[in-house]
């Protein structure tokens, strides 16, 4: 009976091919994950603007790298500073002044961030699409009867680099210890001589640039730039939440497999299955561990 | 190394949460280089009091209305918690409170934050693991699976990786064995002797804290109820029937219950503490 929604095949070089994208896709979904982690470990907050940071750091990505047409590494880091002032303005313009509010009320100061950034985005970049970056390297080799694009392999490379750039930093700088201690205990933190202010508005702005480094990457493989692009924040969040929303490690597990379990219901189901069956794998997820693949619980040992 | 001890001055201090009064008009001392204690049962403000010093009130939502808290002279009332612990205040919170995932070791390091001379915190590290040999082989350990005593010990010496002037110890008793408490007490007594760092012990076990405490206060619903040296306190007919367990044998604790006999008092500041 479930035959009839789609068409199965045991063809080798049919699933090879939707195991590369599903881990393409998977890792734009790891990136996106990472920003949610990020900000949920260190803050506590369920920051739903993160697709619209990403979609931020596209636009952004089209002006510096398009139109004003700078050098791309020149470009790459204006977007990133540009990206990390954005984070830095959302702790001390907002979130900041929620410290110590209650959990929704938080959430749903998100959902206003989020209305607002797609609102700016429409009043100066208007609202036609724009066609999608073309700055990576465009072509493509064969591998088992399988096609991977260069722009994949790259688009792999990067969040890879980006996962081992946070493992340092969070185990080996002082910075990375404190926020990790925020992270654990906010009080004790801030008794020690740590100043969660600090440790906070750097982790929006890590978030932030995070989001740019997405809204990059994914600037060239989504279909074209409009504002319909923040919805990858929706898409990534199961990603998120079957890879614990605490861990790190977790969310590019998380952002992996949900990436290769949608692209193989999207080839053998049918477009229309790739979100549900997304959906389905994290409630499957939480059903058996409500804490996620790798997300903890406290130690605690009284 | 050490710091000299800094002294703590807290006048007519008034705290509220919301419209609730915690703390009522206080005025507690610690002289430099002293060993205060400040007794009091649950909801008598110790923590309010710890708070209000440190600086961590606004995270309970309380404020204080009234009074002034200098520490060396200086105020710092308005300071925030980072630049507190920077001018040399370092606790060791209620329950403890360590950092449940991190290691020992990173738990220990946290201590530092506020400080500068980051060459001189490996030194600080060395001296803690002095103090502390058991700590030496768990460094690498999730600091949530240690045993209660084990996690004590890593409070305290996480609150001197800061190099203190004045060290803040918030019901140091709490859930641990009588034996790990009294340890912990002789090395507060030892490093208040030997550093001459300022100490200020918040206790419901009042019969310890009265033998290692050169002066003490005694909280009640927000307001100093009695205040004098530890001898006095400890001959104070109230406090032996409130705190001590009345009939002037203290036996509120079972610390005071297992050892065999009282220490002998003692003539000068505080009494000798190696003999047990």
């Amino acid at each position: 009976m479930l035959l009839a929604f789609g068409n199965f095949t045991a063809d080798p070089s049919v699933n090879l091919q939707l195991l590369i994208g599903g881990l393409a896709l998977g890792a734009i979904y790891a990136v996106v994950a990472l920003g949610f982690v990020l900000v949920y470990k260190s803050t506590d907050v369920l920051n739903l603007a993160h697709g619209e940071f990403l979609m931020l750091g596209a636009y952004f990505a089209l002006t510096f790298l398009i139109s004003e047409n700078l050098n791309f590494f020149l470009g790459v880091f204006v977007l990133l500073l540009v990206m990390l002032v954005f984070g830095l303005l959302v702790h001390y313009g907002i979130m900041r002044r929620m410290v110590g509010q209650g959990f929704f009320a938080i959430v749903l100061i998100t959902l206003g961030i989020a209305t607002i950034i797609r609102a700016l985005l429409l009043i100066f970049y208007g609202p036609t699409e724009r066609a999608r970056l073309d700055l990576l390297p465009q072509g493509s080799f064969e591998v088992g009867g399988a096609t991977v694009r260069y722009v994949d392999l790259i688009i792999f490379g990067v969040v890879a680099a980006c996962v081992l750039l946070f493992f340092i930093f969070f185990k080996y700088t002082r910075l990375g210890l404190h926020m990790r201690a925020v992270a654990d205990d906010i009080e004790a933190a801030a008794a020690m001589g740590i100043d969660p202010d600090k440790v906070y508005a750097m982790t929006w702005a890590a978030a932030m640039v995070m989001a740019g480094v997405g809204g990059l990457l994914f600037g060239h493989v989504t279909g074209a730039i409009d504002r319909s692009i923040e919805a990858i924040g929706l898409r990534a969040f199961p990603a998120a939440v079957v890879g614990g929303l605490t861990s790190l490690g977790g969310s590019i597990v998380g952002g992996l497999v949900v990436g290769v379990i949608e692209q193989f219901a999207n080839g053998h189901l049918g477009t229309k299955w790739r979100e549900p069956v997304a959906f389905s794998v994290m409630f499957v997820v939480l059903l058996v561990r409500p804490t996620g693949l790798w997300g903890r619980k406290d130690l605690e040992r009284v | 190394m050490s710091s000299d001890g800094l002294d703590l001055r807290i006048e007519d201090l008034t705290v509220v949460y919301g419209g609730v009064t915690a703390l009522d008009s206080v005025n507690i001392t610690v002289p430099p280089g002293g060993f205060v204690t400040v007794l009091g049962a649950n909801g008598a403000g110790k923590t309010t009091l710890v708070r209000s010093i440190t600086s961590l009130l606004y995270l309970h939502k309380g404020r204080v209305r009234r009074g002034s808290i200098t520490l060396g002279g200086e105020s710092i009332l308005a300071k925030k918690s980072p630049d507190i612990v920077k001018a040399g205040v370092a606790q060791v919170p209620e329950g403890r409170k360590l950092f449940p995932n991190l290691t020992v070791k990173e738990n220990l390091l946290c201590g530092a934050a506020s400080r500068s001379d980051v060459d001189a915190i490996d030194d600080s590290l060395e001296q803690n693991l002095e103090l502390f040999p058991q700590l030496r082989p768990l460094l690498n350990q999730t600091a949530g699976l240690l045993s209660g005593g084990e996690q004590q010990m890593v409070a305290v010496g996480r609150a001197l990786m800061s190099d203190p002037a004045l060290l803040i110890c918030d019901e140091l008793s709490l859930g641990l064995a009588p034996k790990i408490v009294h340890r912990l007490f002789e090395l507060l007594t030892e490093i208040n002797e030997r550093r001459g760092t300022s100490i200020l012990v918040i206790e419901q076990n009042a019969s310890l804290a009265l033998q290692h405490a050169a002066d003490a206060y005694v909280l009640e619903l927000g307001r100093v109820l009695i205040e004098g040296t530890a001898d006095e306190l400890r001959g104070n007919p109230m406090v032996q029937e409130l705190y001590l367990g009345g009939g002037g044998e203290a036996h509120t604790s079972y610390a005071a219950i297992e050892r065999p006999s009282r220490r002998p008092e003692a003539h000068g500041r505080r009494p000798p503490v190696s003999e047990s």
